[in-house]
């Protein structure tokens, strides 16, 4: 491979472009400088040590340990997403959802790429498998995070609307399928908007990574685009079954807000 | 039925019936636990104990959002949904998969006393007094045999106030049976009917001492 390596002296002068946000924070009295200085430095830990934990990974080239990592990833991002939601039920009560609706989300982009589209040799390769895997996870995370948030905001703002749906003889799905549309439009579209702004706006962080460590671009390119296509199919299943696990948790069997 | 909300009795073991074309009312100060029933009535919170019984059959037999339908609850403050006046008149019926056309939306929004020139205005601009009586057709778009209404002078000028009276009146005598809580003595006299009064969650017949 083909790249210029990057030595740990010339990392930190890298650094010093996190002291040009301090000095501006400072300056315009943001108040920002701890979260900048703090956020540096876990970046560097966390991202030094999944370096050196991949490269173990690579190294062992063993199915358990690569699904022992995606496993620790997955309860990591439902644990996170069901942190999120400020006025639904505790996080303890929404994890077992986020897990379900991440985990589905995730499964329903990432098996028919391995089998069909880019089957790793073996069907296990950590180099493809965990990287990919992280994205969606973290994708499908984001999505739930955003479905529960807004979802348990809406049923508490509109409590009187809902109740009034209700005494009107309207199910719980017609009652709260408004502020369901609206939360799945909101969290799909960020996802759609990379879809038609890529390669006009922004080149994706994965396919300039894989440019800059020799691949060839136009092979580069289709990897970026079955990723992108994985990460619609992403938001769309976790968002849905997120929704639905919301509305379940909103009212009780009698059709009651809880 | 009973209604126990953080170990307090809120409603104890209270019993009401309506029959079609007669009023009911239910007096009492705020607190005493009048609201709770009549929403537990509607079916929009859980009873503790106790059962409803609609033309003898219970409301799980019938179907909870069947139950919604035939007996209509309309509260204090009700809620306008986004659209037009006309688009919430259609709420109801639309839910079961009806849609309602020009006249019969005309012939609701006139049955409550307001201008059909009201249908194109947005609901949430509408004042107190329109509002409820926009909630009152919305409830009777789908044709319901009860009324529950909750507190339904109470944030109404004296002139609104006496028109939604009027209106309830006509409403019972065209065959709907009403069930109305108030905490005004007054408003109770002007519906007339059966009068009963709720004290920490008893109920009792009779008319509250002013």
């Amino acid at each position: 491979m083909t790249y210029v390596e990057i030595p740990l002296w010339r990392l930190a002068i890298a650094v010093l472009l996190v002291g040009v946000a301090v000095l501006l924070s400072r300056l315009s009295r943001l108040a920002l400088e701890k979260d900048l200085g703090l956020g540096a430095i876990r970046a560097a830990v966390q991202l030094i040590a999944i370096g050196y934990a991949l490269r173990l990974l690579f190294a062992a080239e063993h199915p358990v340990a690569v699904f022992a990592v995606l496993a620790a990833m997955w309860v990591v991002a439902a644990w996170t997403s069901s942190r999120r939601a400020k006025h639904g039920p505790p996080s303890r009560v929404l994890f077992p959802y986020a897990l379900a609706a991440i985990g589905v989300g995730a499964f329903v982009a990432l098996v028919p790429v391995f089998v069909f589209v880019m089957p790793p040799r073996p069907w296990f390769e950590a180099r493809y498998v965990i990287p990919i895997g992280g994205m969606m996870l973290s994708s499908a995370m984001n999505v739930v995070a955003q479905i529960f948030e807004r979802l348990f905001a809406s049923s508490r703002a509109e409590a009187a609307t809902l109740e009034q749906y209700l005494a009107l003889g309207a199910t719980p799905e017609q009652a709260f399928a408004p502020y369901v549309k609206a939360a799945l439009r909101a969290a799909l579209i960020p996802t759609i908007n990379g879809l038609v702004t890529v390669g006009l706006v922004s080149l994706p962080g994965m396919m300039t990574g894989q440019i800059l460590s020799g691949t060839a671009p136009e092979q580069a390119v289709r990897y970026q685009l079955v990723v992108m296509y994985q990460l619609v199919a992403v938001a769309a299943v976790a968002g849905v079954l997120a929704s639905t696990f919301a509305r379940r948790l909103v009212f009780t069997r009698d059709a009651q807000l809880r | 039925m009973t209604v126990v909300r953080d170990g307090v009795r809120i409603v104890d073991g209270a019993s009401v019936s309506v029959s079609p074309a007669s009023i009911l009312t239910i007096q009492g100060a705020s607190g005493s636990g009048k609201s709770t029933m009549l929403r537990a009535i509607a079916t929009l919170i859980p009873m503790s104990e106790g059962t409803i019984l609609f033309e003898g059959r219970e409301v799980h037999e019938l179907g909870i959002t069947e139950y919604r339908r035939r007996v209509a609850y309309v509260p204090q403050l009700p809620a306008m949904f986004e659209g037009d006046v006309a688009e919430n008149l259609r709420a109801g019926p639309r839910f079961r998969g009806a849609v309602l056309g020009r006249a019969e939306v005309i012939a609701l929004i006139e049955r409550v006393g307001l201008d059909a020139d009201l249908l194109g205005r947005e609901a949430s601009e509408l004042s107190g007094g329109e509002r409820l009586r926009v909630a009152l057709a919305r409830a009777l778009a789908n044709e319901p045999r009860v009324l529950l209404l909750d507190e339904p002078t109470a944030a109404l000028d004296p002139a609104a106030a006496n028109v939604v009276l009027d209106l309830v009146l006509t409403l019972a005598e065209s065959g709907t049976a009403i069930l109305a809580v108030t905490h005004s003595v007054e408003h109770a006299a002007r519906l007339g009917g059966t009068r009963y009064r709720m004290t920490s969650g008893v109920l009792s017949v009779g008319e509250a001492s002013p």
